[in-house]
């Protein structure tokens, strides 16, 4: 990539235009009645929660199922620091909160996990860390509501802008963030524990902090997005916040996409919501059986993404991460 | 620690170790000394590798300690030891697939040896010139030759700037003018770096040409340890590789 300096510059204007374009966007349209607005919105969101999977699993090879856990960390982290009366509406203060409660059990559960289990064990140990929280905050009595749920009074809503705009911020920082940790020493890090860790170690990489590191900031801007959208939807119950659909979604976009590559999950967001609308919009009845079976063609025979088209590059990295192994048993 | 008035680099005291029943390290002593070539031949399952994955701390002895630089650094992890000096190659060749000769090799300087920067990539672009991929230097590694893929780990092993390194039969599945390539990398590697070598190996010629010293290993126990000259002619050794004579 160094010595093409022209063709980065080329990357830059198109990333600058389009980030110009969404900004401006909602104020040329009617941003409250406009579907694209919301999608946009949404897609920001997935955005997030892609990158926030793929710097773990795509860069460092560490397969998490959990992060449907730390998106539902945000949501709760959000709506009772906002019954208590410590947080505000869309207070920053309380999103940083939900990201760093959801960094922080990354921590605590990553450490062991991370420390002692491999590959397909790593990945069913978050899966059940999703299962155990959701199953604690159904029981958390007063604290959690239950199976009720927190619900916040939503007459503070007024428009969809400052959620467009927020989701917009913190996917273009998300970006900016992975974009420089791939491009310096941790992310050479990162590639080579996913690589091969026992070379990694034995060439002095500490592969459990990395591993860590990694997991861990993608908890982060995970609770992000609970958080922001706790406040939108303003009533937070366990079926919702700790939906497997947070963790199924952005892992699906991320491998349409391309795992491990920078832009990738980026068109894997945007292609996917497009064609689940596309299917919707034809045939409302069949819409779960067509997304299912794209789903599954896209990963068996797709497994280097859209991104590889684009680049000519087919390491079939997808085949090569623990849980996805035996999809290459197909080829 | 002196050792014939030079320092004693690496020593191994009484290392043992298991699986299960079987004693795949049985009391192995074993000291290299700065600058030395050490070679380490055996037959088939003689404990060799074992024996790196142990100083390495893949494995941790049941018994013994090792020592570097006359520290006791047994058990520390693997990455704290490259910090401290101590190298490694992999008898199956274990490169970053995904990424560059060069970036593999810089990933010894700046996590092997803590360099940054323009130091630690003139470190990297200097190991790959010593074993001769300067290059190749942008070939991602998936696309390299076994042989290109062996050089590149012993580079990337050197430009840790160990005071030993530990290279696990960097001949395996080389052709001949690939093996007299590697004869020659090896020891320029001693030569320009003054680093201390200990070196498994089935080729026991090229062994005998280039070691200081020569240790054998049988069933994990040291049967044998002397100059290539003398280990040529020991009976023991003959007999571990050949079998008994027939009385
Ligand atoms: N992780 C392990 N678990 C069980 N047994 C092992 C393990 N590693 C090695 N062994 C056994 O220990 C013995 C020594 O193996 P080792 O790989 O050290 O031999 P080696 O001298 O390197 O042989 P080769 O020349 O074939 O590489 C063998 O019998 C091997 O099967
Ligand atoms: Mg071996």
């Amino acid at each position: 990539m160094l010595q093409e300096p022209l063709k980065r510059k080329t990357h830059l204007s198109i990333a600058l235009a389009l980030v110009f374009f969404f900004v401006i966007y909602p104020l040329l349209v009617d941003a409250e009645a406009s579907y694209l607005v919301f999608l946009f919105y949404t897609a920001f969101m997935y955005v997030t929660l892609s990158q926030g999977w793929n710097i773990a699993a795509g860069y460092a090879g560490q397969v998490s199922l959990g992060q449907h856990a730390f998106f539902g960390i945000g949501c709760y982290v959000t709506a009772i620091t906002w019954r208590a009366g410590t947080a505000g509406y869309l207070d920053p203060l309380a999103m940083l909160m939900s990201g760093a409660g959801a960094a922080v059990v990354a921590i605590v559960v990553g450490l062991p996990l991370l420390a002692k289990l491999r590959g397909d064990y790593f990945a069913l140990g978050t899966l059940g860390l999703g299962e155990i929280l959701r199953v604690a905050a159904l029981n958390g009595g007063s604290f959690t509501e239950g199976a009720a749920g927190i619900s916040i009074p939503s007459d503070v809503y007024q428009s969809i802008k400052p959620y467009y705009f927020i989701a917009l911020l913190i996917s273009v920082l998300t970006m900016l963030s992975l974009w420089f940790i791939a491009h310096s020493r941790i992310g050479l890090a990162l590639v080579a524990i996913r690589e091969d860790e026992t070379a990694a170690s034995a060439n002095g990489i500490p592969i459990l902090r990395y591993k860590i590191l990694a997991f861990t900031l993608g908890a982060f801007v995970t609770g992000l997005c609970g958080s922001l959208n706790a406040y939108f939807v303003f009533h937070i119950d366990t079926t919702g916040a700790f939906n497997l659909n947070w963790v199924i979604m952005p892992i699906l976009m991320v491998i349409l996409g391309g795992v491990g590559t920078f832009v990738g999950p980026v068109l894997g967001v945007f292609s996917l919501i497009a064609a689940f609308e596309l299917i919707r919009l034809l045939t409302p009845q069949l819409h779960p059986i067509f997304s299912g079976a794209f789903i599954i063609l896209v990963t068996l025979f797709l497994p280097d993404g859209i991104m590889s088209y684009l680049t000519g590059h087919k390491n079939r990295l997808l085949h090569k991460l623990s849980p996805f192994k035996w999809l290459a048993l197909n080829k | 620690m002196k050792n014939n008035g030079k320092d004693v680099v690496l020593r191994l005291e009484k290392i043992t170790k298991s699986f299960g029943g079987l004693m795949a390290l049985n009391g192995v002593d074993l000291s290299v000394e700065q600058g030395q070539i050490v070679g380490l031949i055996g037959p088939n399952g003689a404990g060799k590798t074992t024996l790196f994955n142990v100083v390495t701390s893949l494995y941790k002895p049941d018994k013994g300690d090792v020592y570097l630089a006359g520290k006791k650094i047994t058990g520390k992890p693997s990455h704290q030891l490259c910090h401290l000096g101590i190298s490694r190659t992999f008898q199956l060749v274990k490169t970053f697939l995904s990424l560059t000769a060069f970036k593999n090799v810089l990933i010894g300087a700046i996590y092997g040896h803590g360099m940054r920067g323009r130091q630690a990539r003139e470190e990297a672009l200097e190991a790959l010139r010593l074993v001769g991929l300067a290059d190749k230097k942008e070939v991602v590694t998936a696309h390299m030759t076994l042989s290109d893929r062996r050089l590149l780990e012993v580079a990337r092993a050197l430009a840790a700037k160990p005071l030993i390194t530990l290279v696990d039969e960097p001949m395996a599945g080389l052709n001949p003018s690939e093996i007299i390539n590697m004869l020659k990398v090896i020891k320029r590697a001693r030569n320009e770096r003054n680093v201390a070598i200990l070196w498994v190996e089935h080729k026991v010629d090229a062994i005998f040409r280039l070691c200081d010293r020569v240790a054998v290993l049988d069933y994990g126990r040291k049967i044998a340890e002397g100059k290539p000259e003398e280990i040529a002619q020991n009976k023991k050794v003959i007999e571990a590789y050949l079998g008994k004579p027939p009385p």
